[in-house]
């Protein structure tokens, strides 16, 4: 098989495991959807600044819970199956894929949840969507691989936060910084530079992600 | 001398440090002027300032003279400098009944001249507002500044707001430099641990990035302490402390990461692997994003950069020697902290 067709094979496997086993999916889509309730039930009107913030805080952490599970779901043997059969760098991409499509889902759905309690303050459509592309691309590199290692140790759940959360900031900052010029927090008409800045960064990460998988998981 | 010989940088380093504490403690700042007791002048009126010099010796000096100066061009002269002590001094000016040039308001700057302290300068320091739009060029000086003394000995320049502070360049930023050497050099040992799998290298990498942690700590302390004297609070929400703390962040979890695995080779393995994806994310956070945003720091949103009047050369001659002293420091602390790991770890296998 070539690379991209066992990727395409592998994404298949995460979309049925998540169908499987639905408790999965439906604890974090429950999380977004509690949290952003809880978000309106104490602010009851959410002016730009609270939304933008709130937006970004829930995505955060869904993001986190959503990609925590990415290499400890299945036992250490299978996924020594996997390497044997298939290269290890499908593996990573898969995920990686899989991930950045799950995070663009659920910041679609906050952004909408968010939208239909709260209003929606989103002036230029586009820049925003593109900011949640980028932002499922750039957290899914970053935190895919950050989950690949806090799974080497104990207590991984806790690891993935304190590896990812530091490692998530610059991208974090550059795309807060394009979403508030999307509300309208913001009127920088070179967000253009931004944009390269993201794309660099995820570029630079995702080079560095494949080069270092195969000292990662051998053991 | 065998000794002197193979730890020739060790004894480089402290010497150099040495030279750094004492030039960077001792050698005084050149005069300034902290205040005068007005901030406006108005036309035609018998200006009085009382002038208060730092480290000036105006009792000392013969002949100080002072001048108003509006641009290259155009400056008014003192009419009498009365010397109170040291520091302190009355200047009187007659002041024009106009600006030369049109206009309400004009900043004026104040030059003090003496043989002993040489020339010193407050940018800003009188406002000269008129009423009437009409220019005049009666009562302004004409000619170019003559006479101006040079000082004799050494001294750091004298910067309104930085004043004694300015010392701190020897310690704040050369510890960031020390830091940035101390990361590449762990980031390198951790490339060579996952090419040769020798657990020397993991514990080489693991001791610089030790000595580099405790260099950024320090650099984040100093530039508190100057933050505190030039900014006004210790934690002022700029960019570059913000980035700098986030940097420490992720050097600090790679220590988490490191104590939550017991197995020791894969330890390392995971260590290295975390190590260089940390120093490629730590270039947007340290070098990228500061850039984009604006910085209270020099050379950012609008400052001056380091270097012009800020850093002169008797400043440069301490500066540069400082970051090698300070980077030369580190290695020895990383050095002694690796021997101490390989000796545990030989401990560890017998």
């Amino acid at each position: 098989m070539t690379l991209s067709k066992e990727i395409l094979f592998l994404i298949r496997k995460e979309f049925i495991l998540e169908f499987r086993q639905k408790y999965a999916i439906s604890g974090i889509l429950l999380y977004v959807l509690s949290t952003v309730f809880i978000v309106f039930a104490s602010f009851f009107q959410l002016p730009k600044q609270v939304w933008h913030t709130m937006f970004w805080v829930i995505t955060l952490f869904a993001a986190i819970n959503a990609i925590v599970k990415s290499f400890v779901q299945e036992s250490g043997s299978r996924q020594l199956y996997y390497y044997q059969l298939v290269s290890p760098h499908a593996v990573l991409i898969s995920k990686m894929i899989y991930n950045a499509l799950l995070l663009l889902t659920l910041s679609i759905l906050t952004w909408f949840a968010l939208g239909f309690i709260a209003g929606n303050p989103v002036r230029d459509l586009s820049l925003f969507s593109g900011a949640l592309c980028l932002s499922a691309l750039g957290f899914s590199i970053t935190l895919t691989f950050v989950s690949a290692i806090a799974a080497k140790a104990s207590n991984n759940a806790t690891l993935l936060a304190i590896l990812g959360f530091p490692l998530i900031i610059p991208i974090l900052m550059t795309l807060i910084k394009l979403s508030a010029n999307a509300v309208g927090l913001l009127s920088d008409t070179a967000y253009i530079n931004d944009v390269y800045i993201l794309i660099s960064i995820d570029m630079l990460l995702l080079a560095l992600a494949i080069f270092l998988f195969p000292y990662l998981w051998r053991d | 001398m065998k000794q002197l010989k193979a730890h020739w940088w060790k004894f480089l380093g402290v010497a150099i440090l040495v030279i750094v504490f004492l030039k960077g403690m001792l050698v005084p700042l050149s005069a300034g002027i902290i205040s005068v007791s007005r901030n406006s002048a108005k036309p035609l009126e018998n200006l009085q300032l009382v002038v208060k010099g730092y480290n000036t010796h105006f009792k000392d000096s013969k002949g100080p003279q002072a001048w108003l100066k509006l641009d290259s061009l155009y400056s008014i002269q003192c009419s009498s400098f009365i010397v109170a002590d040291q520091t302190t001094a009355t200047v009187a000016f007659w002041i024009p009944a106009g600006l030369p040039y049109e206009g309400t308001r004009a900043p004026l700057t104040l030059i003090i001249d003496n043989e002993v302290d040489g020339t010193s300068v407050l940018p800003f320091a009188v406002s000269f507002v008129v009423n009437d739009i009409a220019s005049t060029g009666q009562g302004w000086n004409v000619e170019a500044l003559e006479g101006l003394h040079e000082r004799t000995h050494t001294t750091y320049p004298f910067r309104n707001i930085l004043n004694e502070t300015i010392r701190n360049t020897y310690f704040h930023v050369p510890l960031w430099f020390g830091m940035m050497v101390l990361f590449i050099a762990s980031v390198i040992s951790a490339i060579k641990y996952i090419r040769s799998k020798d657990p020397h290298d993991d514990l080489k990498s693991l001791a610089f990035c030790r000595a580099g942690i405790l260099f950024g700590i320090l650099g984040l302390v100093t530039g508190a302490i100057w933050a505190k004297h030039t900014w006004g609070a210790y934690w002022s929400w700029d960019v570059k402390q913000n980035m700098s703390a986030i940097a420490l962040l992720i050097y600090g979890a790679y220590f988490v990461l490191r104590n939550s695995m017991s197995d020791n080779d894969s330890q390392a393995r995971i260590a290295a692997v975390y190590n260089i994806f940390a120093f490629v994310t730590l270039i947007p956070l340290l070098f990228v994003i500061p850039r984009l945003t604006d910085s209270l720091h020099p050379g950012n949103g609008g400052n001056p950069a380091l270097g012009g009047e800020d850093l002169d050369h008797s400043m440069r001659m301490v500066f540069y020697p400082a970051i090698i002293g300070w980077t030369l420091l580190g290695v020895w602390i990383a050095q002694l902290s690796y021997r101490v790991d390989r000796l545990k770890h030989k401990l560890l296998n017998h």
